[in-house]
């Protein structure tokens, strides 16, 4: 009677756990097995890799927290879907006055999702507090240019700026431009995440860091980037790999940033999913240290450039995903030209590489250290390394030997000069040329590599302050010719911009474009 | 057993017999269980500022920064300098380490540079996953474990045994990523069963927005969610049942031996000889003496199970505090490191203290020793 009961004990709690688990429906589909929370037709699960730093736009300079800003707060102007110029969102128009004055003009009736009235006050209040506040991990430096700002009535806002910069309207269109609540928002200190109100087209109903988001549609937005979703949820993974899983199980229905190329490769095989790719704008290349015996010496440099085998490198290490990449310039920008191809051509020249070290003396095969990064970039980062290796040693000009650390520490041994050549990729700020050549370029570049040219420098100063855009191109087109001659850096390629999702879902491939901004209000689930 | 059996008039300081080193007007005396929990308590002091000092130590002496990890790959190294200055990291390490234990001592853990969470708010916000995670582990562990272990002890070297054996080597020896990966791809998917999160977003959201405890699975119970409830744990199965498959390869073992012992000593053999059946022998006898060792067992895997239960949320995608750290030794945040670690060591400290309070009431020896 007594193991009877024990049995009959256990197995009612088995019965009940199952009944509980049936109660959830326990099918993948997430949207299928939360029946806790009510469900409309365009609801959709967006899972992704990245990481949010703040949610408050004067805390975070990274894609993640900006992704989630752009969809809780509105900026002057926007970059649409594919489109190369900005359009009108809390401003109707932005326009410069002369290269060192843009006045911008805030549509009339704009509401906080809280109902506050939005006005220039507002705006000033947004880059002013921006700039004061110049979080550690803040974007403020993008204000940099910004000297003061006036607000002559409720729906005008005039930037002064410190020197002529046509690059400021593209920099309005960042969330770093995002504007804030002065009613909420404290002018000295970040807001905590929990508390963001915004004007954009969703607000935030519950953030947990690290582990979601959760938006609905905001009721006083009356711009053009319209909800399709009633509610959006944005679930972050650790890294690529529950991510696949989670998109292979349906327990998301798009998957962005970032599988890797070869989940790429094997979800189109299976075809059960939708493997979208869309332009893209990030850059991958390798960086000279001016400061070692080799990457002082221009003709190593140049030899280089000969020798690297771009296609190889695309396909092999990249299963085809990226694009070769010849100019510090991604193809699309106004004055791009491959100048690298121009330079040194298309394919791997070993002779020339051999000619060019001969006439300077210079005795093969060179030692060479080439550095990378084994998972800040992914995990296709070491193949990508290791097929220029032997690329480079195939010629029988260089003895290339390749080393590697991790991010933190990678940072600090390429600034003591621990590699000749080291890795680094870049996703753009905004969308213009000029965020291709100033942060490389000038003085060396933010990774301070050494390289200096006086031309380089002016040329970049004049390219910012031009009005004329056919003299600008000329000048932008300049600055890739003499990187190319110079060779501070050698383009590898341009990435694009892949999403994986159900095929029940609607909007994704059109905000699949070089900005990187994944445009959750504009993206719905069929049915 | 003559030890423990004279101890049990005495053994909690009530007795009315005054031992030998029993000072006359001595409130405890040695061997009383309050003098033992109040050494024990001195002894945590040390342990935790040696602990502080080593995790502040390594964390600087450790490449990299916070600023570096979050922006190194956009702004120039003066930008970072500045930006480093004005957090305060370029000041005189002695400073910082002394600051720091200040903050601690006054339970101050501070906030993250990351991200600007207060400590105490990730504690709350996903200390109720790693618990319900580490739980149910745990209740697995202990399901799988003792069965099994009793079995291959009641049947030395049968391949039964054998079998039991190598399958609790196997489960504490491989790596708990190793084994997720494989639940992920080979139970999950047969099963339909969800390979991430400690939820559906949509039940998480449900419950979150009514948090009484910010312990998922007790708000959706209080909440009286069913539906919520059933998500919840249905998450748990697969996250569970790796964490306590590394943890029952010792429970197996441990019970194994202890049975094994228990079945050879004289009390068990005097059972026999009385007529008592084998198997009420085994249950009643040696059963239940072998398994008291295991208290001591549980207090010694708490450390073992948070640190899988890091692997294993990292690998289920678990909105726990190992995801939470782990994310925060990427990012350098000293601040968030130093506090989860502490918060942890604290954990791993007060269950040792509680385990050797429990030996100590079960088995008086233990406080003379």
């Amino acid at each position: 009677m007594k193991n009877t009961s024990r049995a009959a004990r256990a197995a009612a709690g088995v019965a009940l756990a199952v009944a509980l688990a049936g109660c959830s429906g326990t099918a993948p589909s997430a949207s299928n097995s939360d029946s806790a929370g009510a469900s409309s037709g365009g609801d959709y699960i967006l899972g992704t890799t990245d990481t949010v730093t703040a949610l408050d736009p004067a805390g975070a300079y990274d894609i993640g927290s900006w992704n989630l800003q752009y969809a809780m707060f509105q900026q002057l102007v926007v970059i649409p879907a594919n489109g190369a110029t900005e359009a009108p969102d809390a401003a109707s128009a932005c326009t410069y006055g002369d290269a060192k004055t843009v006045t911008c003009t805030l549509n009339a009736g704009l509401k906080f999702s809280n109902g506050h009235d939005l006005t220039s006050s507002d705006v000033k209040f947004s880059f002013e507090r921006n700039l004061k506040i110049a979080a550690p991990n803040g974007a403020s430096v993008l204000l940099g240019s910004l000297d003061t700002i006036d607000t002559p009535d409720a729906t005008t806002v005039v930037f002064h700026l410190k020197q002529a910069d046509l690059t400021f309207i593209k920099v309005l269109t960042t969330a770093a431009a995002s504007i804030v609540d002065e009613e909420v928002y404290p002018a000295d200190k970040l807001l905590d995440d929990s508390q963001v109100v915004g004007s954009g087209p969703l607000m935030l109903e519950s953030y947990t860091a690290g582990d979601q988001a959760v938006f609905k549609a905001n009721p006083n937005y009356t711009g053009d980037r319209k909800a399709q979703a009633s509610q959006v949820f944005v679930k972050y993974y650790k890294d690529s790999s529950p991510l696949r899983q989670a998109v292979e199980n349906n327990e998301v229905d798009v998957a962005w940033r970032d599988l890797t190329p070869t989940d790429y490769a094997d979800l189109t095989s299976k075809g059960a999913l939708d493997v979208i790719q869309g332009n893209g704008s990030s850059f991958r290349y390798w960086v000279w240290q001016f400061g070692t015996d080799v990457g002082k010496q221009k003709a190593i440099r140049q030899a280089a450039a000969y020798l690297i085998d771009r296609e190889a490198i695309a396909k092999d290490a990249y299963d085809g995903t990226v694009t070769p990449s010849y100019s510090i310039v991604p193809a699309g920008f106004a004055g791009q030209k491959d100048s690298f191809k121009d330079a040194y051509g298309a394919a791997p020249d070993a002779a020339k590489a051999k000619q060019v070290l001969a006439d300077a003396g210079i005795q093969t095969p060179v030692k060479i250290t080439i550095g990378y990064t084994p998972t800040h970039y992914g995990p296709n980062a070491v193949d990508e390394a290791n097929l220029l290796s032997e690329q480079l040693k195939a010629s029988g000009l260089f003895d290339p030997k390749t080393e590697s650390a991790e991010w933190t520490q990678y940072q600090t041994l390429y600034k003591q000069k621990a590699y000749d050549l080291f890795m680094l990729g870049w996703y753009p700020d905004f969308l213009d040329a000029d965020n291709y050549l100033t942060p490389f370029l000038v003085d060396g570049g933010f990774f301070k590599n050494g390289y200096s040219n006086s031309k380089v420098n002016e040329l970049v100063k004049q390219e910012q302050g031009e009005t004329d855009t056919a003299k600008r191109d000329a000048r932008i087109g300049e600055l890739q010719d003499i990187t190319a001659a110079d060779v501070p850096l050698i383009p590898s390629w341009n990435g694009k911009n892949v999403a994986v999702s159900s095929k029940s879902m609607s909007g994704v491939k059109d905000t699949l474009d070089p900005t990187y901004i994944f445009r959750l209000w504009a993206i719905s689930k069929k049915g | 057993m003559a030890v423990s059996g004279s101890d049990k008039s005495e053994g909690t300081g009530r007795g009315t017999g005054r031992r030998p080193t029993e000072r006359k007007g001595s409130r405890v005396s040695r061997g009383s269980l309050p003098r033992y929990i109040l050494a024990r308590i001195g002894l945590i002091i040390p342990m935790m500022w040696v602990l502080l000092t080593l995790v502040f130590l390594l964390l600087r002496v450790a490449p990299g920064d916070p600023v570096s990890a979050a922006v190194g790959g956009k702004l120039d190294p003066t930008v970072i300098e500045e930006r480093k200055t004005a957090l305060g990291l370029n000041r005189p390490l002695i400073v910082q380490y002394f600051e720091y234990l200040w903050q601690v001592a006054r339970f101050d853990f501070g906030q993250t540079i990351s991200d600007n969470r207060p400590i105490t708010m990730i504690v709350r916000d996903n200390g109720g996953a790693t618990l319900t995670l580490t739980i149910g582990a745990f209740l697995i562990a202990l399901g799988i474990g003792i069965p099994l272990g009793l079995a291959a002890g009641r049947a030395r070297d049968s391949i039964r045994d054998v079998a039991i054996r190598l399958f609790g080597i196997i489960t504490y020896a491989a790596p708990i990523f190793f084994i997720g990966l494989l639940m992920q791809m080979f139970v999950a998917r047969p099963l339909g069963l969800p390979t991430s999160g400690i939820a559906g977003p949509r039940t998480q959201f449900t419950v979150q927005s009514r948090p009484v405890t910010h312990i998922l699975l007790v708000d959706a119970l209080l909440q009286g969610n069913m539906a919520a409830l059933g998500d919840i744990l249905v998450h748990h199965i697969l996250p569970c049942l790796t964490l306590g498959l590394l943890i029952c390869g010792v429970f197996i073992r441990l019970v194994r031996v202890n049975v094994l012992q228990t079945l050879q000593s004289d009390y068990v053999e005097a059972a026999r000889a009385r007529g008592i059946p084998e198997r009420q022998v085994v249950r009643e006898h040696a059963f239940r003496n072998a398994l008291v060792p295991v208290v001591t067992v549980v207090g010694l895997q708490a450390a073992m199970l948070l640190g899988g239960a890091v692997l294993t949320e990292n690998t289920f995608n678990w909105p726990g505090l190992g995801t939470q750290l782990v994310h925060y030794i990427e990012a350098r945040d000293y601040i968030g490191v130093q506090g989860l670690v502490t918060f942890f060591a604290v954990v791993v400290v007060l269950i040792s203290l509680a385990v050797d309070i429990i030996n100590a009431l079960i088995d008086p020896r233990v406080r003379y020793s």
